[in-house]
């Protein structure tokens, strides 16, 4: 079975004046999935969020969500969609419940009053509380509250846990993981914590100064970019070809090797090959593959995730 | 129930392998016994604040090696070590990962009896327990 794609970008592209901040983006998300959407800053993860949502116009290309063009989402589509806006920007004279009764007006059909309020009620804040007076991370409970109470199929979320501390990050983290749970629900967060990706997530989307990465299920990318150590008896070799071979560090007798979809037969090949006297497969956890699929590339030309 | 899981996420072991290696070692361990139900997929799921299809993977991870069996509509139980059949290819398996321990310790200049202490003792760690289980009973 084909999974239905609820998020989908052909050729996305921004320009603010002559600086492309979106370039060519493709994207695909099926229903069901948790997607992490990382980059380092200034990749183009908020502008593309806001060109998925119909927030800013494209320069070129286009993007649907649940098969509607973001620049044309009627109301009833747009009921069907949260969106989680970065530094969780609320208005500061509204109180909790005045900003709840602003917010289920867009929501008239699902809006879950029953949850919202047991959600502040959890987080131990008062419903008449203005919203200029609350911590940032009380802004963010609340904000999380508006996002899960019209119960979104859709759930869009720009670097929610963005100076949170652990506990009320965690909170999200949760937050998340029941929607998901809920039948047909899609999140897609951006996240500078790839320890929080890593949990929740079962897909990521790599982007990198404006162009997509990678976008696969996060176990594909796990498995696929890898470290290799080649050490040798005297000198190293001055190349080395491979497959899927993003960097290359070397040390007086040692390389170090960043490698993409290599499997294990392949690099045993090459250390035969380039007689190497021993090598050995160093585990990386997310972050550090983050770093190494991202770090800028000696070789000139970015590898292109191919999905398999 | 399942709060003894822990999980690491920013370890170089993905989370799955994590969530295999405890139950694998809790049911060594005599821990968790046969017969013995695995919490359902969503729950320690939402327990652990971690991607359903995580907990899934690990599962089935743990039902491919046979430690757990999976009755469809009533849960994920641990299986009866006894009824294993045992094959011959992870017995092999098994004794070629040994040669790479032996290896590493004669390399550090330990000896055979050594060795043979070291791994006596290891064992017991998971043993003894099965026996103050045994005796409960």
């Amino acid at each position: 079975m084909i999974d239905e794609i609820v998020l989908e970008t052909q050729g996305l592209t921004k320009y603010y004046g002559n600086v492309l901040a979106v370039d060519h983006i493709d994207l695909k998300i099926p229903r069901g999935c948790i997607c992490g959407f990382v980059g380092r800053n200034a990749a183009g993860k908020t502008t593309a969020i806001k060109l998925m949502l119909g927030l800013l116009n494209p320069t070129a290309g286009s993007s649907k969500l649940l098969g509607c063009d973001s620049t044309a989402l009627t109301p009833a589509i747009r009921q069907r969609i949260g969106y989680v806006t970065e530094g969780h920007r609320l208005f500061g004279w509204m109180s909790i419940v005045e900003l709840e009764r602003f917010q289920r007006a867009f929501f008239p059909e699902q809006w879950d009053g029953k949850f919202f309020a047991e959600m502040i009620e959890y987080f131990g804040l008062r419903r008449k509380q203005k919203v200029k007076h609350l911590s940032n991370g009380q802004r963010a409970q609340v904000s999380l509250a508006l996002a899960l109470s019209p119960n979104p199929e859709l759930l869009i979320m720009d670097d929610p846990t963005l100076g949170l501390d652990a506990a009320i990050r965690r909170q999200f983290l949760s937050g998340m993981i029941e929607i998901i749970m809920r039948e047909g629900r899609t999140i897609l967060f951006s996240s500078h914590i790839l320890g929080d990706v890593e949990r929740v997530a079962d897909r990521i989307v790599v982007i990198d100064k404006g162009v997509i990465r990678a976008d696969c299920k996060l176990e594909q990318f796990r498995t696929a970019v890898k470290k290799v150590i080649l050490a040798f008896e005297d000198s190293v070799p001055l190349q080395v070809d491979i497959d899927g071979l993003l960097h290359c560090g070397r040390s007086e007798n040692e390389l170090a090797l960043i490698l993409v979809g290599a499997g294990d037969d392949k690099i045993a090949e090459l250390a035969k090959s380039t007689g190497a006297e021993r090598y050995h497969i160093v585990n990386m956890n997310l972050e550090d593959q983050f770093i190494e699929y991202t770090a800028p590339t000696s070789r000139g030309k970015l590898f292109r995730w191919e999905e398999i | 129930m399942a709060l003894w899981i822990q999980i690491s996420p920013g370890s170089d072991k993905p989370i799955y392998a994590q969530i295999v290696e405890q139950i694998s070692e809790a049911i060594a361990k005599n821990e968790l016994a046969a017969g013995d139900r695995l919490p359902a997929v969503r729950k320690l799921a939402a327990e652990l604040v971690i991607n359903p299809n995580t907990v899934a993977r690990a599962y089935s991870v743990l039902e491919q090696a046979k430690l757990v069996t999976t009755k469809t509509g009533s849960g994920t139980f641990v299986s009866d070590p006894r009824l294993h059949s045992r094959d011959a290819a992870d017995i092999n398996m098994l004794a070629e990962r040994m040669d790479t321990l032996i290896t590493r310790g004669l390399n550090l200049g330990l000896e055979a009896g050594d060795l043979d202490a070291m791994f006596r003792d290891r064992t017991n760690k998971f043993v003894s327990k099965h026996k103050s289980e045994e005796k409960k009973r």
